[in-house]
């Protein structure tokens, strides 16, 4: 009877296509938007994500997430060097800030201050010159896009920099490079590099320069340390470690893989395009059942007399069922997998701009849990119609 | 007396409610008896079609009796219908109803394969079927290769292949040109005469009453008369 379902099946080519284009769109659909999500997860993680060498992120108790922060008082570095098995602890400073630049336009950006001993934290730039080396030239800074486009724009021209009759808020602009200038809070900051990390949700231009820097540009404040960056003594439990700072010093300490974790959870609380990202994996849905649905529902419905002459012949209803349901899963099974390779081709394309995609384990898991759902339901509706089958039907009359 | 293969006693059956009502069988009674070959005639509306999809257990009638092999169908139970069916009845339908996307062999062998019985028995008992209507060349073709008359010879071929102990045929040459219909005929003959099958034939075309061994006149939703043919 299975040969028999996926014979019936095939054999209208016009709707067995239509069939896999509907499941595949569906597959496609659900897929897509859980590798947006996961994209924009990734995103929003980014500073973790940058730097890989951090065993236990050490923030403020109320901290959720390395998007939403409060800064801590500068001691709170010390205390944490002291906890046994912290091999060293960086201060990581972050501050948002808003930069001007030489036409007289004005940009947010988030700033970095890192650790001038070592500069953990600061990300690799396009230069051949080092950037510890670059870092140390008084006031330089190595700004990134963040995500952005087209947020980096200095004057082309000389005349347009400074200019001493106003603004030249409309001159010709070009990208920043190095040793463009621009000032924050009236003092002034050197590009030393440009770099190209990832692109941070939501999108913003970042810049990273030294502790010292940080705090020359920053009015003065009590708490200006963001997270202290902590590598452990080789051998140590990274769990323990973490307790351990938590319980001596009474901040919040995590390991990188937690804190990603509570990002996401806190975006998912958080963050209004989760909703929007649940509204699209619905709509795709949806859009799915109608197109799967309604042709499922439809081949049934033409195939009706066939059903009909086999239950005339004896087949029993769960027979019958069970053939419903080979054609809904090898249509599934097919669709699904002919939406997911549409899928992960597309994604390539896009992930290679500035489209926030990265397709994870489950995202083709939901992408088939959505199909299944879609099917299961459509393959129920029209196991109704079975229940409408009449054998009478077949005769003359 | 030849064995009785369906007894059927003051069938009545209505169909619709209250004043939308209507009386499709008003009594039908009627005995057809082992290897014989019953036609079921009479105008459109009689109520041939409500008996024999009555009698096959595709409808449920109101009252009445009818035994089929001795057992009462309305005694069974939906499913047990079903099997009933499977194994005791094959159908030759006008519009021939064979499968489209399968081959002749696999239309032939559907009631075997519905039954759960072995493929390959069951696919050589078809094929044996299918030799022994002329269409020995067309194992592997599908219906759609197949002129009106070979696809009304598949599925008599598929009406016998599990050896049902009676066959039902609803208008089996009114699809087809006479000769074709006439060599349908002359082919239920022969396989009636060497099976010993039971066959009932509702028909409108009288070039075929010939071959039945008795004639049932519809009317009305009641038989009006049996006759001796032939």
């Amino acid at each position: 009877m299975f040969t028999i379902a996926v014979k019936i099946l095939i054999e209208d080519r016009v709707k067995y296509i239509g069939l896999l284009i509907g499941i595949a769109f569906t597959a496609f659909l659900v897929t897509f938007a859980m590798s947006y999500f996961a994209g924009f997860m990734t995103r929003g993680f980014a500073l973790v994500s940058e730097n890989p060498s951090v065993d236990i992120w050490v923030m403020d108790r109320a901290v959720s997430s390395s998007e939403a922060t409060i800064n801590m008082s500068d001691a709170a570095l010390n205390l944490v060097k002291s906890v046994q098995g912290v091999e060293n602890a960086v201060p990581l400073y972050m501050q948002d800030m808003t930069a001007r630049f030489p036409n007289g336009h004005f940009q947010a950006f988030q700033v970095i201050g890192v650790d001038d001993a070592t500069l953990s934290g600061i990300p690799k730039i396009k230069s051949t010159r080092d950037a510890s080396e670059l870092l140390h030239i008084p006031g330089s800074v190595i700004v990134d896009s963040g995500g952005t486009s087209d947020k980096l724009q200095t004057p082309k021209y000389m005349k347009d920099s400074y200019p001493f009759d106003g603004p030249h808020l409309n001159a010709a602009t070009r990208k920043l490079r190095f040793g463009d200038t621009l000032l924050i809070n009236d003092k002034r900051i050197v590009v030393a590099g440009v770099s190209q990390t990832i692109p941070r949700f939501p999108p913003r231009p970042l810049i990273y320069t030294t502790l010292s820097n940080f705090k020359r540009l920053t009015p003065s404040q009590v708490k200006r340390l963001t997270f202290v960056m902590v590598k452990i003594k080789s051998g140590s439990n990274l769990h323990l470690i973490a307790q351990k700072i938590q319980k001596q010093t009474g901040l919040k300490a995590l390991t990188s893989d937690d804190f990603k974790k509570q990002t996401v959870m806190w975006y998912l609380v958080n963050s209004e395009d989760v909703g929007d990202m649940v509204n699209m994996v619905v709509l795709a849905m949806l859009v799915g059942f109608g197109v799967t649905g309604v042709m499922l529902y439809m081949f049934t419905q033409d195939n009706l007399k066939y059903y009909a002459l086999l239950k005339a012949m004896g087949a029993s209803s769960k027979q019958l069922r069970v053939m419903i349901f080979t054609q809904v899963f090898m249509s599934a099974l097919i669709g699904s997998g002919i939406g997911i390779g549409v899928c992960t081709l597309v994604g390539k394309l896009v992930a290679n701009g500035d489209f926030p995609y990265r397709m994870m384990w489950f995202s083709p898991l939901f992408g088939l849990i959505g199909v299944l759902i879609v099917s299961i339901t459509a393959g129920l509706i029209s196991q109704h119609a079975l229940k409408n089958v009449e054998a009478e039907m077949l005769f003359a009359s | 007396m030849s064995k009785t293969v369906l007894h059927c006693k003051d069938i009545v059956k209505t169909y619709g409610e209250a004043e939308a009502a209507v009386l499709a069988l008003q009594g039908v009674t009627l005995d057809v008896y082992r290897g014989e070959m019953m036609m079921l005639v009479g105008p459109s509306g009689c109520g041939k079609t409500t008996f024999v999809s009555c009698i096959s257990g595709l409808l449920d009638f109101d009252s009445g009796v009818c035994d089929i092999l001795g057992k009462d169908i309305t005694s069974m139970d939906t499913e047990e219908v079903v099997a009933f069916r499977g194994r005791h009845i094959g159908f030759v339908f006008q519009s021939f109803n064979l499968l489209p996307a399968l081959t002749c062999v696999e239309n032939v062998a559907l009631p075997l394969t519905i039954a759960n019985a072995d493929k390959a028995q069951s696919y050589t008992k078809a094929k044996v079927l299918l030799d022994a209507v002329g269409l020995g060349e067309k194992y592997d073709s599908k219906p759609k290769h197949l002129s009106g008359g070979e696809q009304q010879r598949v599925a008599v071929a598929r009406a016998l292949v599990h050896e049902p102990d009676l066959i039902i045929c609803d208008e089996p040459t009114s699809s087809l040109d006479h000769q074709t219909g006439q060599a349908v005929m002359q082919l239920l003959q022969k396989m009636k005469n060497e099976t010993h099958i039971t066959i009932i034939v509702v028909t409108h075309d009288n070039r075929i009453y010939k071959y039945g061994d008795r004639m049932a006149h519809m009317e009305d939703g009641k038989i009006r008369k049996v006759e001796q043919l032939g």
